[in-house]
């Protein structure tokens, strides 16, 4: 029956890896430090936490996907590049948010509201529904990446590669996130906790206004002026920082623990999110350029901020000094024009200041070899 | 009438180990919803067989299915005959439910709470009061006639005003999701919300909504009521995956289609109705009677959307909207005509995507009794959702609900 399950996966992978290398799902700072800190971190859980999403995986729902999304290859379907991400990353931290929500329910431990048969229960330290939860949040976090993945069709252009494939990656694309949306319902509603049904349900709706309102704007060029530091994280927090924070405050609901205790939980998942964010935002500037010039989104932090220092004119001007004559962005030059203000530097500080925050919050935990984990983690974000 | 549904039955039969059709529905009618379902749904089968051939409704087939079902039930309030009888006249589902319902849209509105405008925009778009609402109108009945069935006089529960505009959001969202993967530009007399603002924002937009359904959902504060609704949210994309397969041999064939009708369409109406009886009742006998009309009513009202789809529109402009065909789905009125013209088994196989497909299909499907026996089968589950409501103590909204199994049956658009 295994074996059975295994050459099905083997064929999923088989059938939507190409020759390309799989995409980081979690980040672009995949320094040696980064993945020594998460592997460490790993061993502390126990075990990895991938049963709930491998049962997805080995669905007949969604090797029926991974059948038919071998069609899209050769077309631009995003679908095809987030599928490769989903069965070849194994080393780029793939459950990040799953993992930091296991380190924090070991580092709260039982609370004194727990009675004692619930601990016979813990593995490794961990109850079972707060692996579950972990689960779930991966879960949903897969689910936007492959909703994210769903393109306008009144937008395609022939280098697309044929409309009817494109519009059969979006069907895949919106069925494929639907299910796995649905498969984190089922298994919200067995944890047994409206508490934490609503907390994450309101996470999915966070996300959503998040991933809306970075799709208003990318579709240009960024917003139509800078942001300031404080709508910048109020945006940040709804795409990227919500689910976190509020699947770590469920881990320590889901133990009984006090309103104070999830509040910190709320607050570490929150600040570490907004961090890494910013973390890897600055990656394009802060490694310094061997080869081609690194490309960056035009809303990425660095340059928000720089664009409220220096005002609309100025930035319309450097944005028109960038440009090659082919109307290409030279994006070395335009890096220049950001790194001669202020742009960076405060993004590094906002940085550090969120690795902080982080720490700060589970200080109030007891020492423990999690614990140190997390600090690993929220001190790693900071280095470059 | 009935016999070409039992020649079909014997035709179904293949060889002697697989099962027949009729056994097929019989295991269906028991349904996923509990193992303790099987005696209800198994005596509907067979000791319907021989009341078949009355397929109308009067107020005397009424009392005699009652009188009939209620024998082998120990439940059953014992003056209900004479109630049925003084109240001869079937309520209007639509006009009993409305004073439930009159802010239903108000209402959804407030729990999807944006603070993007476009976005906010979006999500309002089809709560425009155009939709028929069927589901929270079931739910509201559902809810009152449990409530006088358990005693609880007086108002609705909030937590059953909350399921019923839940119902209503998870239908919603599905809707916003199946136009992007149908490629539909037009929902209810205007255009699609993928077709307006593209797919990307339609996927988010419907996104929202499931998490708004969601989040109002936890705060009934029932777990029960959760787990029961997440299943109708997991079956409703279950049977959209359901679509994109054909199975190669018929009775199978048959099978999948009748177990993606209850996914798509009735999961969502069965299970609503067991999570509010779950509110005012411990009584699983009573979740079971809530569940099983929601699910029959919900096969019943799909199986006539299939009809439609070969029949609305004909009279008008000679040309059915035949959207199904179209979309590659062979539905209820092609699978028995199938059975009549073995040439329509390859064009089902290659979902009608040859040229001239479409039309030969709905030809044959014409030609034979295919609407008939659809229509046949979708009154079989109403007469079954009907036994299981009369199960409750009579009340105004109980003979709503048998009045709507009526209302479905008859609809034409």
């Amino acid at each position: 029956m295994f074996s059975g399950s295994w050459s099905r996966l083997t064929r999923l992978s088989a059938s939507i890896t190409g020759g390309q290398r799989g995409l980081s799902l979690f980040s672009s700072s995949g320094s040696s430090n980064w993945s020594k800190v998460v592997s460490d971190a790993e061993k502390i859980v126990g075990y990895p936490t991938s049963f709930m999403s491998l049962r997805c995986l080995l669905s007949d729902e969604l090797s029926n996907v991974a059948m038919h999304v071998r069609k899209l290859v050769g077309t631009q379907h995003p679908l095809l590049n987030t599928a490769r991400g989903f069965v070849s990353d194994s080393k780029n931290n793939l459950q990040m948010r799953g993992l930091i929500v296991l380190l924090l329910s070991k580092t709260a431990g039982p609370s004194r509201a727990a009675n004692d048969l619930l601990a016979q229960d813990m593995v490794s330290g961990i109850y079972p529904s707060q692996r579950n939860l972990a689960e779930i949040t991966e879960l949903i976090h897969t689910a936007f990446l492959v909703h994210r993945g769903v393109v306008n069709l009144k937008e395609w252009t022939v280098s697309d590669g044929p409309l009817k494939d494109m519009e059969f990656g979006n069907k895949m694309a919106v069925l494929s996130g639907d299910f796995l949306l649905a498969n984190a319902c089922t298994g919200l509603a067995q944890l047994n906790d409206t508490k934490v049904v609503e907390l994450i349900s309101s996470a999915i709706g966070d996300l959503v206004q998040g991933i809306y309102y970075e799709n208003s704007y990318n579709a240009e060029d960024g917003p139509a002026d800078g942001v300031d530091a404080a709508s910048w994280e109020e945006q940040t927090f709804l795409s990227h920082g919500s689910l976190l924070a509020k699947s770590c405050q469920s881990a320590l609901q889901l133990a009984k623990h006090d309103k104070e205790a999830q509040r910190l939980a709320y607050l570490y998942g929150k600040h570490l999110s907004l961090g890494h964010k910013l973390n890897s935002d600055l990656q394009p500037f802060v490694k310094s350029g061997l080869g081609e010039p690194a490309t960056f989104s035009l809303s990425a932090a660095p340059v928000l901020f720089h664009r409220q220092i220096v005002g609309k004119e100025r930035w319309r001007q450097q944005l028109q000094q960038a440009k090659t004559l082919r109307n290409q962005l030279d994006y070395s030059k335009l890096s220049a024009a950001v790194k001669s203000e202020k742009g960076v530097s405060s993004a590094v500080d906002l940085c550090c200041y969120h690795s902080n925050r982080a720490l700060e919050a589970i200080q109030a935990f007891p020492s423990s070899e999690a614990r140190s984990a997390l600090e690993n983690i929220a001190s790693a974000i900071t280095k470059f | 009438m009935a016999g070409p549904w039992w020649r079909l039955c014997r035709r179904w039969a293949i060889g002697g180990a697989t099962t027949t059709l009729s056994e097929t529905l019989r295991c269906f009618s028991g349904g996923p919803a509990s193992s303790s379902a099987c005696p209800l749904g198994r005596a509907s089968w067979s000791s319907g067989a021989g009341d078949e051939r009355r397929p109308s409704f009067s107020p005397q087939t009424h009392s005699k299915a009652f009188h009939l079902s209620s024998s082998g039930l120990r439940r059953a309030p014992r003056c209900s005959c004479r109630a049925t009888h003084s109240d001869a006249r079937p309520e209007d589902p639509f006009t009993l439910a409305q004073k439930d319902l009159s802010s239903l849209y108000d209402d959804i509105k407030k729990e999807l709470f944006v603070s993007t405008k476009e976005l906010k925009h979006l999500c309002d778009y089809y709560f425009d009061g155009k939709g028929k609402a069927i589901r929270p109108i079931i739910v509201i009945l559902m809810s009152r006639a449990l409530n006088i069935h358990s005693n609880k006089a007086g108002d609705l529960l909030p937590g059953q005003r909350t399921i019923a505009m839940i119902s209503e959001m998870i239908h919603t969202a599905s809707l916003v999701h199946d136009d992007v993967i149908d490629s539909s530009d037009e929902r209810r007399g205007k255009r699609s919300i993928n077709d307006v603002w593209g797919q990307k924002k339609a996927i988010l937009a419907g996104d929202f909504i499931l998490s708004a359904a969601t989040t109002a959902l936890a705060r009934v504060g029932d777990s029960t009521v959760v787990k029961v609704l997440s299943q109708a949210i997991e079956d409703l994309v279950r049977g959209e995956f359901m679509q994109l397969g054909s199975k190669e041999n018929e009775n199978e064939r048959f099978k999948h289609y009748l177990d993606k009708t209850f996914k798509k369409t009735a999961s969502l109406m069965a299970h609503s109705c067991k999570a509010v009886s779950i509110l005012v009742s411990s009584d699983p006998d009573v979740h079971e009677i809530a569940y099983q009309y929601g699910r029959n009513v919900g096969i019943a009202f799909q199986l006539v959307d299939d009809v439609l789809d070969f029949t609305s529109g004909a009279d008008q402009l000679g040309k059915p909207t035949a959207a199904d065909l179209k979309l590659g789905l062979a539905t209820g009125p092609v699978l028995f005509a199938c059975q009549q013209f073995p040439e329509l088994h390859a064009m089902i196989m290659r979902r009608f995507s040859s040229r001239g497909d479409v039309d030969r299909a709905w030809q044959y499907v014409l030609q034979s009794d295919g609407v008939q026996q659809t229509t046949f089968l979708a009154r079989r589950y109403c007469e079954e959702a009907i036994r299981q409501i009369s199960l409750l103590r009579p009340s105004h909204e109980r003979d709503a609900l048998i009045r709507l199994t009526q209302i479905v049956l008859s609809r034409n658009k």
